[in-house]
């Protein structure tokens, strides 16, 4: 989703939103979950994100932005449709994930932390995924894909530009 | 601390002492002359215990503790000399060191740092970090305030500041490990009447106050003890000249009155010392009159008045009111009233500080000494006795920015005198047509006492010298004139005045300069009889 000039929760969210803020003590202590509310309503936690969070939760927009920057697995900047995540810890890279982000680097012509021309792929690389064994693992958005050889790393590729085609991007 | 129930008794360095229960081992230590270092420690704020350079070694822990939220019990034993805890210090110093600059000789803070301090102290004498330092933002982060991310030794203090204090909550601290620094959110600078305090609190030189930075080093200038002008309130500063003038002013610790703050208004307020429009010299029915005819002129024009009135202003030292109040009696028959300048808005902060409104730091002392009803009904006396042109003689103190804005009205009322005598802080239309102006000191150039909106008396110190500006002041003047009219044989200090004043005043009585100290006294606190003595007179 790009930022629009109005940015609100849907209703979904909203009520979700609600639900958390009665689990914790305080509006403050809820700002990690809603957090991952407005980055899945949003796509990302940019500037105009944290500030909507800020003011739904009526905190300064400073502690919004601390948390954000403290957190490594926030998503500060959009990324593609598909973002596939790949473990580079150690029983990953013992089974030669190293090559596989040559791969998709070598498909899709954007090196890691980069998103494709096309909007459609975002490739980072991440620590363990936990599921050692069954390395190496691809994580795209929220599917794994196991036990991957740089054939089926091709497939996926694949696979998700035909989906994509199919639900249009 | 007789209460056994509220002591402890605790063993500090292999010395057994007593202390108040609750209090931290660095608060307690530091009764008893132990001084332990400190950065995020602030005894304005909350307890972050981040820093770690407070270490002391503990019988009751394996591991060193931090003095600064540990609190002291029964039986505890600290040890802040011992091996353990100078090898923590020695090793937190070096870790805050790895990625900090050389930066001190170009740094403001260096000479008041207290990174510096401590580095002298613990630091080691060369570094082992042999890989390249990380560098951080060099950015404003407001109209006042700029930020040296590289010197940032992120102890929160200014976050906490203004999370707690201030209450504004624009600072954050980003990202995170060595990549940590202090920022605002995009857009939104630290922008609030309290913001000057994050930059005296910074341990180090991170946040540096645009209107300071390359001014001075801090071990040049001088210092005065002084209270701010710029509302009742009556914060108490250390005003810093160098060379004679201003550089800077920063706040006093009084529990009493500001705690450890001031706000911006007061703390950038001193700029209207050097303002053009000041005025330099006396000068009668338009001719320069020399420093030391000033009194003399002013003798002439009041012995040949048949009726005198004098309007004051909030801003005047209770010294000065005093002599006004001995010379309007010995004139005889003359009326004095006051005049107020437009009062301001109160802000309240969450931290419990306060601006006042009334943005007159002597309005309470003025009504003490010259009557509760100076600025009410004798105001009003004084004005119809002015449009129906019965005074023959005025003598006005205009302080201030002068008659702009609440007292407006007072600019035509002032020429229906017959004969007009200006005091004056600036240059304005009420010198116009004056028989005889007189330049009049501002706050901050005084030397006497205010008293505070909670009728504390303060004093206010002057910090003129020759260099800045040498007319004589109003406290010289109206003595000298007392002089020439034979009611005195030769001036005072403020405080032989002061004396004067709380002998003939029952408010003032008991109090002196001596006594009032550097962080006064409420009025109705009588101080024992043997600091009642004056000062030199
Ligand atoms: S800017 Fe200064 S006060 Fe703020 S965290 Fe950094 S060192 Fe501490
Ligand atoms: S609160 Fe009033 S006295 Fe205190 S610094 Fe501000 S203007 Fe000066
Ligand atoms: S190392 Fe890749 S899943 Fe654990
Ligand atoms: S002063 Fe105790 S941890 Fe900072």
């Amino acid at each position: 989703m790009t930022v629009t000039e109005t940015l609100a929760f849907s209703d979904e969210a909203m009520k979700k939103y609600e639900w958390l803020l009665s689990r914790y003590p305080t509006r403050k202590a809820a700002l990690l979950p809603t957090l991952r509310i407005a980055e899945s309503e949003f796509g990302e936690l940019g500037v105009p994100q944290m500030k909507y969070v800020a003011d739904l939760m009526e905190i300064p927009p400073a502690t919004v932005f601390g948390v954000v920057t403290f957190y490594t697995h926030y998503r500060r900047a959009g990324v593609g449709k598909y973002h596939l995540q790949v473990c580079s810890t150690l029983s990953c890279a013992l089974r030669g994930s190293g090559d596989v982000v040559s791969r998709v680097t070598e498909r899709l012509g954007i090196g890691v932390g980069e998103t494709s021309e096309c909007g459609l792929f975002t490739l980072s690389k991440v620590e363990c995924l936990g599921s050692c064994d069954t390395a190496p693992v691809i994580q795209c958005n929220d599917d794994y894909h196991e036990g991957l050889s740089l054939e089926d790393v091709d497939a996926l590729i694949e696979q998700l530009r035909q989906e994509a085609g199919k639900g249009g991007a | 601390m007789s209460d056994s129930n509220s002591t402890v008794r605790w063993t500090l360095n292999g010395t057994e002492v007593e202390n108040e229960a609750g209090m931290t081992i660095m608060e307690a230590a530091k009764v008893h002359g132990v001084d332990i270092p400190q950065f995020c420690y602030h005894p304005g704020l909350s307890i972050a215990g981040n820093c770690r350079i407070c270490m002391v070694e503990s019988n009751r822990s394996p591991k060193p503790v931090i003095s600064c939220s540990e609190r002291i019990a029964e039986g505890l034993e600290i040890k802040t000399q011992s091996e353990v805890a100078v090898d923590a210090r020695n090793s937190v110093m070096e870790f805050q060191l790895i990625n900090h600059p050389l930066d001190c000789p170009v740094c403001d803070k260096a000479g008041e740092c207290v990174l510096q301090d401590h580095s002298y102290e613990h630091g080691p004498d060369r570094s082992r970090f042999v890989e390249d330092k990380n560098i951080r933002h060099t950015k404003e982060l407001g109209p006042t305030i700029d930020i040296w991310g590289n010197r940032c030794i992120v102890c929160t203090r200014c976050v906490r500041f203004c999370d707690e204090i201030s209450g504004t909550g624009e600072l954050c601290v980003v990202e995170r490990g060595d990549r940590s620094v202090v920022d605002v959110f995009p857009g939104v600078p630290i922008d609030n009447s309290l913001a000057g305090n994050t930059v005296d609190i910074c341990p180090v030189g991170a946040l540096i106050s645009s209107d300071f930075k390359y001014e001075a080093r801090v071990w040049n200038m001088d210092k005065t003890s002084s209270v701010c002008g710029g509302c009742s309130r009556g914060c108490n500063v250390e005003v810093e000249t160098l060379d004679g003038f201003v550089k800077r002013l920063t706040p006093r610790e009084n529990l009493d009155v500001n705690d450890w703050w001031m706000c911006d208004h007061g703390r950038y307020g001193w700029r209207h010392l050097y303002a053009d429009s000041r005025l330099e010299g006396a000068q009668h029915d338009g001719q320069a009159v020399s420093p030391t005819g000033t009194s003399g002129a002013l003798h002439q024009l009041l012995s040949s008045s048949s009726s005198t009135a004098f309007l004051v202003d909030p801003f005047m030292t209770c010294e000065e009111l005093h002599l006004v109040r001995s010379i309007a009696n010995s004139l005889g028959g003359s009326t004095i009233a006051g005049w107020l300048p437009a009062a301001g808005t109160e802000e309240n902060f969450p931290g419990g500080f306060k601006i006042s409104a009334d943005k007159h730091p002597n309005r309470k002392g003025a009504e003490h000494v010259l009557g509760g009803d100076l600025f009410t009904t004798s105001a009003d006396q004084l004005k119809s006795a002015l449009s129906n042109g019965s005074i023959d003689t005025l003598v006005a103190f205009v302080g201030g920015d002068g008659f702009e804005g609440a007292g407006g009205e007072w600019n035509d009322l002032i020429s229906k005198a017959g004969k007009r005598i200006v005091f004056a802080t600036q240059q304005g239309s009420w010198c116009e047509g004056a028989d005889l102006v007189i330049p009049a000191t501002a706050p901050l150039e005084k030397e006497g006492v205010w008293v505070n909106e909670d009728d504390r008396a303060q004093r206010t110190r002057s910090c003129r010298s020759l260099t800045s500006n040498h007319f004589p002041s109003e406290l010289v003047v109206l003595q000298e004139l007392q002089v020439h009219m034979e009611q005195r044989n030769r001036p005072l200090s403020a405080a032989g005045i002061f004396r004067e004043l709380s002998e003939a005043s029952d408010a003032f009585s008991g109090h002196s300069h001596s006594s009032l100290g550097d962080s006064g006294s409420p009025l109705s606190q009588r101080p024992a009889a043997m600091s009642s003595e004056g000062g030199q007179s």
